[in-house]
């Protein structure tokens, strides 16, 4: 049996331009597109990595223990399927997961609780001083340093819009309602306090 | 709608936005780089306050979540979408051209051939593989061509990127490699075969091929003394021919 070591076709070929990759030492781009090409060695290892930061974000938004593992089982799976879909290109791998769990986390409490959270905004909005319970309740064990720093260099009013629409997962116009401002406000805060937060942790994706 | 789109990056890095309003932003973000900038930095941001938070997992989830992707069938890479095609017309041609080659070679999978080999060591550079492998897999003009193992064991592949001018081996159902010896990578132009790294085979393999693959024709695989052989010494046990 004679096996083809030799060149078939002696045609010339183009040169092939050498692509320069800035990943450093970030290893989960690399996992990523192993996934995408069904590596489950390599799913299993994105998963040692990153599944804490998802858990945690998750249950701090959707709360009940019980739905935190079914989203964050959810955003596993979703990720698995899409991984062929992540484009380093605009943006880091980090944020793209987290995006993908944040969002995920923010459909459950939309969907399941949206009607009880109509209630309970409308009851607050009655009561008066709503923000201070909300704002309590959303931010409770959120006792990280480097988070409340982070969050320290936002003023307290950008501090409010963004505790309550990411970790509280409530929309501009819930926002609105709850502290009793425009929401085209509420948009403003949330963008200008997210530019300082970039700013403040030198992000330039 | 706000009639200002633009102070939307905050509202739509944070999900404040509801979904009407959200796919309608995204929209814009197609149509306005200065904002999809924005949001890109400002998901960096939110990403940021989302990590801080972590929390530990039950220890039964990963089972859970193993069991649900392995029932959920994956997206395939955008980018390599053309290629498949091409990858299928070249895999069933490569199976007619080395089907006997192929029986040949499920012999030598277990016969012991013994010469004189260069330990090959740590010929390519060690870089990082792993960045590698991801530019691969990743690249625009990355192409995939399939062939198959012999005894139907499992599969061999190559993902080659012109671009990159790299190439990564996959094997999946590749049984272990005989004692005493391995799998040994060969990257063919027409200069002949050059090595291209071990694989120790047993399972499911994903392995960059060392040194460019400019003008590779084919990538295959021998079976080798143990620390590889400057040249081989034995009829390949699979042939991935590779379109130019």
């Amino acid at each position: 049996v004679a096996l083809t070591w030799t060149r078939r076709d002696p045609s010339p070929r183009p040169v092939a331009t050498p692509t320069a990759r800035g990943d450093g030492d970030d290893p989960l781009p690399g996992l990523l597109a192993q996934v995408a090409h069904g590596d489950e060695d390599a799913f299993a290892e994105l998963y040692r990595r990153v599944a804490g930061a998802v858990f945690g974000l998750v249950g701090r938004v959707v709360r009940d223990p019980a739905q935190a593992e079914e989203v964050t089982q959810e955003v596993f799976v979703e990720l698995w399927r899409t991984a062929a879909r992540f484009d380093p290109a605009r943006g880091t791998a980090r944020a793209w997961i987290m995006t993908c769990a944040h969002r995920r986390a923010v459909d459950r409490v939309r969907s399941a609780e949206r009607a009880a959270r109509r209630d309970d905004l409308a009851g607050r909005r009655d009561q008066g001083r709503p923000y201070d319970e909300v704002a309590e309740q959303v931010e409770a064990g959120l006792e990280r340093e480097h988070v409340r720093r982070g969050l320290d260099v936002l003023t307290e009013l950008q501090r409010e819009a963004v505790v309550l629409a990411y970790y509280g997962g409530y929309t501009h116009r819930e926002i609105s309602e709850l502290l009793g401002v425009p929401s085209g406000t509420v948009k403003t805060r949330l963008r200008d306090g997210l530019i300082r937060l970039r700013d403040h942790m030198g992000v330039h994706a | 709608m706000s009639a200002d789109p633009h102070t939307l990056t905050g509202a739509y890095a944070v999900d404040a936005l509801s979904d009407t309003e959200r796919l309608a932003f995204e929209r814009h973000l197609d149509a306005c780089p200065a904002c999809a900038q924005e949001a890109r930095e400002l998901s960096e941001a939110t990403a940021w306050l989302g990590t801080a938070a972590p929390a530990r997992p039950p220890a039964d989830l990963w089972e859970r979540v193993r069991t649900g992707a392995a029932a959920t069938s994956q997206l395939p890479p955008a980018a390599a979408r053309p290629g498949q095609r091409r990858a299928g017309r070249a895999g069933a041609r490569g199976g007619r051209r080395f089907a006997a080659l192929l029986a040949a070679a499920a012999v030598l999978l277990v016969a012991a051939v013994s010469l004189v080999a260069l330990d090959l060591g740590r010929a390519g550079r060690p870089g990082r593989p792993v960045d590698l492998v991801a530019a691969v897999l990743r690249a625009p003009d990355a192409r995939r061509v399939v062939a198959a193992l012999p005894d139907g064991t499992g599969q061999a592949a190559v993902v080659v990127s012109r671009g990159e001018g790299r190439a990564v081996f996959e094997a999946s159902g590749l049984p272990p490699a005989p004692a005493a010896r391995t799998y040994q990578l060969w990257v063919v132009d027409r200069a002949g075969p050059r090595p291209a790294g071990l694989v120790d085979g047993g399972g499911r393999v994903t392995r960059l091929l060392e040194g460019r693959v400019d003008g590779t024709e084919q990538v295959a695989m021998t079976v080798e003394r143990r620390g590889g052989a400057a040249r081989p010494t034995s009829e390949p046990v699979v042939v991935v021919d590779l379109d130019p």
